[in-house]
């Protein structure tokens, strides 16, 4: 079920992308806010759940090594 | 005539076409305009019951620090460096119940290995000998340790601004670990730039200088006779009855001969402007480690085998409790764990632009390894704005894992196992964390500190409980500069 709905979204995203967004239309998407990435202050929580939980990696960090953690 | 006519006018001719070239260059922005100074900081406690120094039972109380400065810098119009320095400075009560005596026995040690560290700090015996607690810190220097790390980011953009490349090299050393990493990756856009497809791959070359837990540590130098050599030398040891006897043999026990840990990663990201409101990505990680991963200072105890103690009698009755405050029992070996793991991560941001007001950040990461562990996490922050500078942003996130295969609680592998731990960060839980974060906004940078315009303070809180009962807390503070 999860990955069908995986799939569809993906299809509607890949659809949308047809209707592209001009750069003069990006005055949302360029809000700081917006960023698709951690905010630079995120770091630091993302380094101790990195020691306290086994999962790492897939959020635009580092994804091993550097520590004595998993 | 017709002949000086026709040179004229081809020289007027070129002059022309040569001023219709020059006003066809292109302008070009540069990637970044000016250097950007970054001065983060934060501080992080937690505190929790189940220790794996001790086995998976004792505190977990920590402390850190840490700060980085974070300059990036124009090289030219397409190219810029980063370059991160960071430290951190924790003190732990875990770590310090490495040695978790109070004092050596009859000699103090004095030998020449890496357990000086440990023993230097130690006070006088007592006449009533060494005692410890996994439930309290001990003085040894264990407790505290720092890490420094610095690396160097080197990214350049094509003219039109549509392909990036980087490099970046780094380094981290601790007093029991070093890294160096090295890695690379690049970046289109394309689709008017509303799509960008990158690809980054990383390797760590790491190294461990094994601590291990006191009593293994002596072991591994005396071997059967330690109890009465070197650091136990006059110690003694009770049973589960509190009695005196010297039947205690970590014979599990083995020094570890590969000390190296590599971290091999490839990642694969792609975003996509959806809307003008709405955006989206997903990175897919693949991870690879080899080596030594576990940590050689991890105490075990085994089911099967008998209990010994060094301490006070009357605490080993209720050795589980926090209220014990003077025995401590002995090593049956170290969590062994495979020297293989296979990371498979994948993660998916979505930002909605509500309106003017508000903005939904969102994040979900599906992860699986082949230690059996699978884990969601789904976090969601709110930015609120509360005005041209200020913005406000409440934030949850929510993280749940099935435990390892080799993980087991404190006391119940059993030493015909292959591998084991009861490092409870690899059992199975679910955790919550919560908070907020303030930031302050200033696009004309009109506060200076020498030539540094200041830009951009963010401030962030949260608070994170799991199932287990370890309880964190952690603030960081953000300072961005412009070079001006």
């Amino acid at each position: 079920m999860i990955q069908k709905i995986v799939f569809l979204f993906l299809i509607v995203t890949v659809l949308q992308s047809c209707n592209s967004v001009k750069e003069y239309e990006k005055v949302a998407i360029n809000d700081p806010d917006m960023k698709l990435s951690a905010r630079t202050s995120e770091r630091y929580e993302t380094a101790f759940q990195v020691y306290r939980e086994a999962a790492a990696g897939a959020n635009g960090g580092k994804s091993g090594g550097g520590c004595g953690c998993n | 005539m017709k002949i000086r006519i026709v040179v004229l006018l081809s020289l007027i001719g070129f002059v022309a076409f040569s001023q219709e070239k020059d006003t066809t260059v292109v302008f070009k922005k540069r990637v970044l305009e000016s250097t950007e100074v970054d001065f983060l900081a934060s501080y992080y406690n937690q505190n929790g019951s189940k220790s794996v120094v001790s086995g998976g039972i004792g505190s977990e109380k920590l402390t850190d620090i840490a700060s980085n400065i974070v300059v990036n810098m124009p090289i030219n119009d397409d190219a810029t460096l980063t370059i991160d320095l960071g430290i951190s400075a924790y003190s732990s009560a875990s770590s310090s119940n490495i040695n978790p005596f109070n004092s050596t026995g009859a000699s103090g040690g004095g030998d020449d290995d890496d357990d000086d560290r440990i023993s230097n700090n130690k006070v006088a015996a007592p006449a009533s000998g060494p005692y410890g607690s996994p439930w309290q810190a001990s003085s040894g220097a264990s407790k505290s340790d720092q890490l420094t790390a610095i690396s160097a980011n080197y990214a350049h953009s094509s003219d039109s601004r549509d392909f990036i490349w980087n490099a970046d090299v780094s380094f981290s050393n601790e007093y029991d670990y070093t890294s160096v990493g090295f890695g690379g990756g690049i970046a289109t856009l394309f689709n008017e730039k509303n799509t960008e497809l990158s690809l980054k791959a990383n390797v760590y070359l790491d190294q461990w200088r094994p601590i291990y837990p006191t009593e293994l540590h002596e072991y591994s130098i005396y071997g059967a006779n330690f109890l009465n050599q070197g650091y136990f030398s006059g110690v003694t040891v009770l049973d589960q009855n509190g009695q005196s006897t010297t039947a205690y043999l970590p014979s599990a026990f083995k020094t570890i001969a590969s000390v190296n840990r590599n971290s091999y990663s490839a990642s694969v990201g792609f975003s996509q402007v959806v809307s003008k409101k709405l955006q989206l990505s997903i990175f897919f990680d693949v991870l690879q480690q080899q080596g030594l991963l576990s940590t050689p200072y991890h105490r075990i105890y085994f089911a099967d085998k008998a209990n010994y103690y060094i301490g006070q009698s009357q605490y080993i009755n209720n050795y589980e409790s926090a209220s014990n405050s003077g025995v401590f029992k002995l090593a049956d070996d170290i969590e062994r764990l495979p020297d293989s793991r296979f990371k498979l991560p994948i993660g998916a941001r979505l930002n909605y632009y509500i309106n003017e007001r508000f903005v939904l950040r969102t994040y979900y990461r599906f992860y699986s390894d082949n230690w059996d562990i699978q884990s969601h996490t789904a976090s969601i922050e709110l930015p609120i704005k509360l005005s041209d500078r200020f913005t406000v942003f409440p934030m949850y996130r929510y993280y749940t894992q099935t435990g390892s295969k080799y993980y087991a609680p404190y006391e119940t592998h059993l030493s015909t196992e292959e591998f084991y731990t009861s490092d409870p960060d690899l059992a199975t839980f679910d955790a919550n964390q919560y908070g907020f974060g303030i930031n302050y906004t200033d696009i004309f940078t009109g506060a200076k500190i020498w030539k540094l315009g200041l830009k951009n303070i963010d401030f962030r809180f949260n608070h994170y409980e799991r199932s287990d009962n370890l309880k964190a807390n952690i603030a960081t503070i953000g300072f961005k500069f412009i070079m001006q």
